[in-house]
């Protein structure tokens, strides 16, 4: 059932003839092939080493991750790896979301803090946050710290706009409502500006996330001696296919986790999102 | 006109806020440096950055190019991977939203290379194509396509399917509906990916030329952090969010152009 504009309709299902042409049509069907396609064309550009030496095969990928889970790598093995990794993440992405949604959501309440912080914040705002890696090791050196204020960087600014859009692009009608029913300011804020800003602040958070996968991973590249970013690079180093293409594996099973995960969250917290069909 | 629009002049205050909170964040970082607070290896005044600034306009050394060669190189890369990205995947996502089989047969490999952040592939394509201008034009073709895809996607899905149900009555084919329905319909969506890709991909040619490059703005701010010259990393920056900026601002007038009369 579906409704557009005050009609109610239904639509009706026709039963169609089961066919060779319904199954070759059929949604998973072309997902499998699809899939299956994707790992021989890898299979064979690393049999017939049309990009030279430098693409290892699938099974090599996991006979090498399985290596690692059980070998450590530079001290640490796969599991430790991915910890190193995803802790600076979490201490970076913490840190900025506890300051930035606050400011955020008090910028769009009150002008004059707005009038202070705004102009400073969009100074900063166009150098993207792997420019600042160079500035960080000058500052912190190459341990965790810079690692953390880079991650910090990059995922401060989506939280902070999206929790100030949040509050601006709220639909006005939502306000008259309360002070019809004879709100105050504070009413305003509670009932309405927070649960409506809500989604907002939460694509905040998920999109930072992902900027913080993109900083961790390019301040590991540049100096590490443990996390993800680190496997891949030792594996430029040391000519070990496997070793990069293992740790792009990971790196893209992990993000993808966080972000299952942050959804999940996300429906728990604030059900009354509305939902875009699709991605 | 049933009503007139009232103009409300800011209390002064609020005027002068922006300026006055500009000039302190200026003056405190000048003095900063000028009391050395940090130390002068550590961060460099913006009036020193203003001067190496004037004397990199002229002067090579010693990075080995001006400003304006880095600017370039870094505008040059950032455009080609960018331009081939929107060429790439604005049709394909297109196509994904309408056609079953496309969808089909492309969704699954676009799952599987999204959540791979594109700084992570530079290892293979420093491997697959060298330290030149085609493993950085991929990385940043990588970081476009996505945002490309996505949108143009939802932009077809969004369709409203009144349209579509219409165009089927008048007895329209597929391609026609996706021609003349669909894709006008996604355009809104499709100019909004124009800005997302162009921020993804300045901030992944930062990343690429951090890691492999000869010149660029990215290798400006490499090469400062190696000579210890905090003037010329802050240098970097500032021109990176700069032309950032500008490119952006670009964009916006070109799409505000071609959007002219279509209701967002």
């Amino acid at each position: 059932m579906e409704a557009v504009a005050n009609e109610v309709q239904k639509t009706v299902r026709e039963k169609r003839p089961f066919t060779l042409l319904t199954i070759l049509k059929n949604r998973w069907f072309l997902y499998a092939v699809s899939m299956v396609f994707f790992f021989w064309l890898w299979d064979f550009v690393g049999e017939r080493r049309i990009l030279g030496s430098s693409l290892a095969r699938p099974h090599e990928v996991l006979i090498q991750l399985a290596d690692m889970v059980t070998n450590p790598l530079a001290g640490k093995s796969l599991f430790g790896h991915i910890w190193a990794s995803t802790q600076r993440i979490l201490i970076g992405f913490v840190i900025a979301s506890v300051v930035a949604v606050p400011l955020g959501l008090l910028m769009a309440l009150n002008p004059y803090i707005n009038a202070v912080v705004k102009p400073v914040f969009d100074l900063l705002k166009p150098m993207p946050p792997i420019a600042w890696i160079s500035i960080s090791i000058l500052w912190f050196g190459i341990g965790e710290a810079s690692k953390v204020f880079i991650i910090i960087i990059g995922t401060f600014v989506p939280c902070l706009l999206n929790s100030y859009n949040g509050v601006r692009l709220i639909e006005p009608e939502l306000y008259d409502v309360v002070r019809m029913l004879g709100g105050n300011r504070r009413q305003e804020i509670i009932n309405v500006c927070f649960p409506a800003s809500f989604p907002a602040i939460f694509a905040g958070l998920q999109i930072s996330l992902s900027i913080a996968w993109t900083c961790v991973l390019a301040a590991e590249l540049v100096s590490a001696r443990s996390g993800l970013g680190f496997v891949i690079i030792l594996g430029m180093n040391l000519a070990r296919p496997a070793l990069i293409v293992g740790g792009m594996v990971v790196i893209a099973v992990v993000a993808w986790l966080t972000t299952l995960l942050v959804t999940a969250l996300e429906k728990l917290v604030c059900p009354w999102k509305r939902e875009i069909e699709g991605m | 006109m049933a009503y007139e629009e009232v103009k409300v002049k800011k209390p002064l205050a609020l005027r002068l806020l922006p300026i006055a909170s500009l000039v302190f964040f200026l003056g405190t970082w000048q003095l900063i440096v000028d009391f050395e607070v940090l130390p002068s290896s550590m961060l460099a005044s913006p009036w020193q950055v203003i001067q190496l600034f004037v004397v990199k306009l002229t002067e090579a050394n010693p990075d080995g190019a001006v400003l304006a060669r880095h600017a370039w190189t870094s505008i040059q890369e950032a455009f080609t991977g960018y331009i081939l990205s929107l060429i790439v995947g604005i049709p394909l996502g297109l196509f994904m939203g309408w056609f079953v089989v496309a969808e089909g047969l492309a969704r699954p490999f676009f799952e599987m290379i999204r959540p791979i952040p594109p700084i992570a592939w530079i290892p293979l394509t420093i491997f697959w194509f060298g330290i030149g201008l085609a493993g950085k034009v991929f990385i940043i073709w990588i970081a476009g396509i996505v945002p490309c895809v996505i949108n143009s996607y939802v932009g077809v899905r969004m369709t409203n399917p009144t349209l579509i149900q219409m165009a089927r009555t008048y007895g329209a084919t597929d391609w026609q509906i996706f021609t003349q329905i669909c894709i006008p319909s996604a355009l809104p969506m499709v100019f909004g990916a124009l800005q997302i890709a162009l921020a993804y991909c300045w901030t992944n040619l930062v990343g690429a030329e951090l890691l492999a490059a000869d010149t660029g703005l990215g290798f400006l701010i490499t090469m400062g952090r190696r000579l210890a010259r905090p003037d010329m990393v802050v240098l970097g920056m500032i021109s990176v969010g700069l032309t950032g900026a500008f490119i952006g601002v670009i964009i916006d007038r070109v799409e505000k152009r071609l959007l002219a009369g279509i209701r967002r």
